[in-house]
């Protein structure tokens, strides 16, 4: 009995270690280079650098909000409508013979969308809200457009055709949630004094007294899962 | 989420008492259901598989206990009717009562959960966490009311349950759930997410009827209410309180009564403390006929 | 609310066009995988559609015919539920389940694609062209006496529709059946309201007294009732309403009731004249014509002890208003018109009349209103066709091979007729037997108007208008398909109207005046009207005439029990599944009886004290045989049914149709007997007597009840109290 329950505490131990381990390096991960997700062969292959970039590498310097408009109205922030593309094309005589708006044009002629690959895909069970975090980090906080997409996105406007940069998985999110962004209760956002009693981290009173309080970001499970 | 984190907070992750000190602020989600004028025509139950993309599973599974439905409408009937010895026929049909989770604030299923996939949201609600989940079923045997349900089979694509155009029915806001996960009614958090999402967009809270589960959305007798309990001023609060059921109490007002009394408001199974997110309201019927 | 230069169905289209790409999304990916799934944007978008965000549209049920009014929700040009209109005074944003199921309906994988040209037991496929052209070139030397059009209820510029092309071929030959409607109710009505349906007050009555109508489970318009009768529960004046139903077999309706009340079947006329004599309030012809269904008379004949009756009679006589209703089980008798007109007398009787019983509107446009459906039309059609009248028939949303009863031989007489053509959703029954079968648009997809037979409040046109493209591109609106085949003969006419839907908004728009919209302009009227989805109307309202009246009152004495078929069959009425046209919809039969919870098949009610005396238990497979054939069924043994009665529901025992249908359960409809209501010649459906043996077999009948627990844990569990102490008009 004894010796069943040293190897039972052994093993448990072990495995708890082990655990423990496991969670920290899987942490770790989304700060490599191995996160950098596959490169995506796309119908056209889009510039983000020509739209995006800045004005001395040649760039548009086009707002990010301006194709990837629903991202501040919704949870996803979807794909520009062909229209919006053609809206700017069909005025720019000079790249119009180039074989990628010629293709543009082609779709558009046949009305049929762009089947575009999905770049930043999360799984299904996972209910991310882009419009949160623009209304929290651009509206409320007023911080720079591209530095905020790039939180997740990385630095698109170097790039052509998208491509991830971050690791997106769970510890990846919780780290920011976690470590970075504290969501403070003064002014703006009703944070109850009660809120986040029942998730894993304490909120840190600053100032009891100035009913200032500070706690990580949602973090109970059903917030992102579904 | 990292297993050194959940060690950790152990404490406050397994806690048992809903709202000793603490109370829930700014939500609690709950709801009420008046068997008074549930009629048990089963509209709820299909509004729930129209939301939650519930499996249909077919003649044979529900013959064996499979059926996924969360929402369910139970019966119970006069016991001496059509036995020997007892009355021909019922003076009344069936009770029905309408049963989906509960939502404990001490919800049996969690404690059991070996792998954390079930536990307390900071709203009052009682989370199933589809990929942490490993199937070892501990939560439906630990249920009282048996409205957790377990995917035997991989229902989208071995048992082809969306066939050809079904599955653009499915709704995008809710997983379809794989084989060997448990699932159960989540009081349809995806509309409550989304209504708090706006709510806090727009800086304030969520306003009492914003947001309807998809079964009190349904029901033609409106016998279903949902709302924030922690709101004073929501048609679920005052109902509560009128009815003088209190969230952290394992026994209500009605049952101090020797008497019978005005109030009809009660919650299933309350001696076994749970302390439900359900109130019920007794079904009234006619003496004088 | 649009862009007028944006047509709507081009919009849909586009929408549609990456709702099939996105469907995908939602199911199965658990791991970040980057490049695997399409995206696709929309070509063109509008400022309220916003990826990730529902989009509603209002339109109409067609499920049944209650006529309540929809909330589409449409996510990336695809319907995801269905949710009530909270503008509409029918279901006030409430649905119930069979109409939530119509997105199955839609998406249904058994759905007709094709026009098929059948020849036997194989179809080919046809275009739709060449489908028109068949059917011109059957109808050339056809007279139009020859032709005949089978539909089930049809209303508004559909009906316009379908009679203009009746009359192009010179047809009056509108057949119009619908096999459950109140078709006696109706006609007892007129007589003694001087409407067929008037409007019944339940929220007004303090006691409801019903007689077998079970208006919260499939009564003419069951989510209206339903609502009516929370509010009746939660009192008038602080008096809670009661309501005590009067059947042999409880529905619903029944199960909740205060009081219910088993009858034997066929009595309910007697029991309805006892109670006036028990009240003694009537004065005249009547008190004279009452007089000899004393309390001991009428208790021997119906089986309800003296002690309900005088029960009733009190509390009717203390309580007013009240109301008394006459349904399905009182009319399903060869005397099913007296039944009924004895009951409405009570209504009289009781001052009911103007109280709880009210005028009720209708639309200003009668060539719109609804073309009431019956059985008498059935057969008179089923007579025609038997005498070969008809070279041609036509049939469009009736499934009367299914649903005619067995005496009928209808399938045998439709192969009488030279060429059939079905216009239908599924290949069902009476699709197998046609030549042509042309395949429809879902409710979802199509354009049209409702007017609802039973309004609530005021009168309305519902519109039902596309909630998304179409799944299966070769359907068409059976509205684009009547103007296609009027143009053959009246091209001229019809020129301006490229399709049905402008047909529909032409005729909208040139009345916008009198529906509401004078001072818009057009575009703004037709957004506008789209947009709600529900054109409300004052509407014309026909004073209640109808006296009371008690000449010509006959009731016969209760039937003497047939030796050789000693029960009566009654063809019971699931909630869900009503006449079957919905029983391929896998909600619908997963969604348990609420009564028996037995789902995916049919089963035998009868009364557990008859089952002893014919050692049935539950699960044994029994054959019921009528003097028209026999069925096998598994027996359930409920106490909720006259031991002189057993019943079936109706709705299973499809041949045809599709996976979730066909096989499953057995159709009573099959084996029942032609009895007629000797008035009205509508369908005496539960004149049919038949005998139950055991086969010998045994199954574990599938059902979601358990075994009954404890009593004392019933009463923890589901609660129950008696009105002396509670009011619930102090309730929140």
């Amino acid at each position: 009995m004894h010796r069943f329950l040293r190897i039972t505490v052994l093993l448990t131990g072990l495995f708890a270690a082990f655990s423990i381990y496991a969670a920290e390096s899987q942490q770790s991960v989304p700060m490599t280079e191995d996160s950098l997700g596959p490169l995506v062969e796309q119908p056209i292959e889009f510039p983000h650098n020509r739209h995006a970039g800045d004005a001395d590498k040649g760039g548009m310097q086009i707002n990010c909000m301006y194709c990837h408009t629903y991202a501040r109205r919704s949870a996803v922030a979807g794909i520009p409508p062909l229209q919006k593309c053609i809206g700017c094309h069909q005025s720019i005589e000079s790249v119009r013979e180039t074989p990628r708006i010629k293709k543009l044009f082609e779709y558009w002629e046949a009305k049929k969308a762009v089947p575009w690959k999905k770049v930043h895909d999360l799984p299904d069970f996972v209910r991310f809200n882009h419009e949160r975090h623009i209304k929290r980090f651009i509206e409320q906080q007023n911080r720079p457009f591209q530095e905020v997409c790039g939180y997740c996105h990385g630095n698109v406007k170097e790039m052509t055709v998208a491509r991830r940069s971050k690791g997106l998985t769970m510890g990846w999110c919780a780290s920011c949630h976690q470590k970075d962004h504290t969501v403070v209760a003064e002014g703006g956002t009703p944070i109850g004094t009660q809120a986040y009693w029942y998730t894993f981290y304490k909120p840190e009173v600053e100032d009891a007294s100035a009913g200032v309080l500070k706690a990580k970001g949602p973090n109970d499970c059903w917030r992102c899962h579904k | 989420m990292s297993i050194s984190n959940l060690l950790e907070n152990w404490s406050k992750f397994r806690h048992t008492h809903p709202v000793d000190d603490k109370p829930h602020d700014p939500y609690k989600w709950a709801m009420s259901i008046d068997l008074d004028a549930c009629s048990g025509c089963n509209a709820c139950s299909v509004a729930c598989y129209a939301e939650n993309n519930l499996p249909v599973v077919g003649k044979e599974k529900y013959a064996h206990g499979q059926v996924m439905h969360w929402m369910r409408i139970e019966h119970y009937w006069d016991e001496d009717v059509g036995e020997e010895g007892g009355r021909e026929f019922p003076d009344q049909g069936a009770q029905f009562l309408p049963m989906m989770c509960q939502q404990c604030e001490a919800a049996p299923c969690e404690t059991v959960c070996p792998v954390g996939a079930t536990n307390h949201t900071e709203d009052g609600l009682n989370s199933q966490i589809y990929n942490r989940c490993i199937g070892s079923r501990y939560c439906s045997a630990n249920c009282p009311y048996k409205v957790r349900y377990f995917n035997w089979f991989n229902y989208p694509t071995t048992d082809n349950v969306w066939p050809a155009e079904m599955v653009q029915q499915l709704n995008p806001d809710v997983t379809v759930r794989g084989k060997g996960v448990m699932e159960k009614c989540t009081f349809c958090v995806q509309r409550l997410r989304a209504a708090e999402v706006t709510a806090k967009s727009e800086g304030r809270l969520v306003h009492d009827g914003e947001v309807q589960t998809a079964c009190q959305q349904a029901c033609p007798t409106s016998a279903i209410s949902f709302g924030n309990l922690v709101d004073q001023e929501s048609r679920v609060h005052r109902q509560w309180r009128a009815q003088q059921v209190e969230l952290d109490k394992d026994k209500q007002a009605k049952d101090d009564h020797e008497e019978p009394s005005e109030l009809r408001g009660y919650r299933i199974l309350e001696n076994m403390r749970p302390y439900p997110s359900v109130m019920y309201l007794e079904r009234v019927r006619e003496s004088a006929i | 609310m649009m862009d007028s230069g944006f047509d709507r169905r081009d919009f849909l289209k586009v929408m549609g066009w990456s709702g099939a790409a996105v469907a995908l999304s939602g199911c199965g990916n658990t791991s970040i995988e980057d490049g695997k799934e399409t995206l696709v944007s929309y070509v063109e978008a509008v400022d309220y559609q916003i990826p990730g965000v529902g989009v509603y549209y209002n339109s109409s049920c067609a499920q049944c015919d209650a006529g309540c009014s929809i909330n589409g929700k449409v996510r990336e040009g695809r319907v995801l539920k269905l949710e009530g209109n909270p503008a509409s005074a029918i279901n006030r944003g409430k649905m119930c389940g069979l109409g939530q199921a119509g997105v199955q309906h839609h998406y249904n994988p058994d759905r007709l694609r094709e026009p098929l040209l059948r020849n036997g037991g194989s179809g080919e496929t046809i275009t739709w062209e060449k489908a028109y052209a068949l059917i011109s070139e059957k109808l050339k030397g056809v007279s139009g006496e020859e032709i005949a059009f089978l539909s089930g209820v049809v209303s508004g510029h559909l009906k316009v529709l379908l009679g203009n092309y009746l009359s192009s071929l010179g047809s009056k030959n509108h057949f119009v059946y619908e096999a459950l409607a109140p078709g006696v109710v109706r006609a007892a009505n007129k007589k003694a309201y001087g409407v067929e349906m008037p409007r019944y007050n339940i929220s007004k009555a303090k006691v409801v007294l019903s007689f077998g109508a079970d208006f919260l489970g499939a009564w003419v318009s069951p989510v209206h009732f339903s609502q009516q009768y929370a509010q009746f529960r939660k009192g008038v004046d602080g008096q809670r309403g009661v309501l005590i139903q009067v059947e042999p077999k409880m529905t619903l309706t029944g199960a909740n009731a205060d009081r219910w009340v088993p009858i034997r079947p066929g009595t309910e006329g007697i029991l309805a004249l006892g109670i006036i004599n028990a009240l003694g309030i009537a004065t005249g012809d009547i008190a004279a014509a009452v007089k000899g269904y004393d309390k001991a008379r009428v208790s021997k004949e119906t089986g309800v002890p003296p002690g309900h009756i005088d029960k009733i009679a009190a509390i009717l006589k203390l309580r007013s208003p009240s109301l008394v209703l006459a349904g399905g089980a009182a009319e399903g008798y060869a005397h099913g018109s007296q039944n009924a007109a004895a009951i409405n007398l009570l209504n009289h009787v009781l001052g009911n009349v103007g109280k709880t019983v009210e005028a009720s509107a209708a639309v200003p446009f009668p060539q719109m209103a609804p073309a009431k459906g019956n059985t008498a039309a059935l057969k008179s059609l089923n007579d025609g066709l038997a005498e070969g009248k008809y070279k041609v028939l036509f049939n469009y949303a009736a499934n009367p091979v299914f649903t005619a009863p067995g005496a009928m031989k209808f399938k045998d007489n439709m192969a009488k007729a030279g060429f059939k053509v079905a216009f239908a959703h599924y290949m069902d029954e009476t699709a197998l037997q046609a030549d042509l079968v042309l395949p429809l648009e879902s409710a979802l997809e199509d354009w049209g108007t409702q007017v609802p037979e039973y309004m609530a409040e005021g009168a309305q046109i519902n519109i039902l208008q596309p909630l998304m493209e179409n799944v299966h591109p070769n359907t068409r609106s059976i509205g684009d398909i009547l103007l296609a085949l009027l143009k053959q003969s009246r091209a001229e006419e019809y020129k301006n109207y490229e399709d049905f839907y402008a047909y529909l908004r032409s005729a909208l728009v040139q009345n916008k005046a009198a529906l509401g919209g004078h001072a818009m302009d057009e575009d703004a009227f037709w957004n506008e009207t789209l947009t709600k989805g529900i054109i409300k109307l004052v509407g014309t309202t026909a004073a209640l005439s109808g006296k009371a009246g008690i000449s010509g009152l006959k009731l016969p004495a209760p039937a003497e029990i047939d030796e050789q078929y000693p029960l009566q069959l009654i063809p019971s009425v699931n909630i869900s599944l009503r006449d079957g046209r919905h029983t391929n919809q896998p909600w619908l039969q997963e969604s348990p009886d609420p009564l028996t919870t037995i789902v995916w098949d049919s089963w035998m009610e009868i009364h557990p004290k008859k089952a002893a005396e014919l050692g049935i238990v539950e699960g044994d497979i029994v054959e019921i045989t009528s003097r028209i054939g026999s069925i096998k069924t598994q027996a359930y043994l409920f106490p909720g049914i006259h031991p002189d009665a057993i019943s079936v529901p109706i709705g299973q025992g499809h041949e045809a149709m599709g996976r979730y249908a066909k096989g499953y359960g057995v159709n009573p409809l099959k084996i029942m007997d032609a009895v007629f209501d000797r008035e009205t010649g509508e369908l005496a459906m539960h004149e049919t007597r038949v005998k139950v043996s055991k086969t010998g077999q045994r199954v574990i009948v599938v059902k979601d009840e358990s075994a009954a627990g404890a009593k004392q844990i019933r009463e923890k569990i589901a609660g129950r109290v008696y009105t002396d102490n509670v009011d619930l008009t102090k309730e929140v």
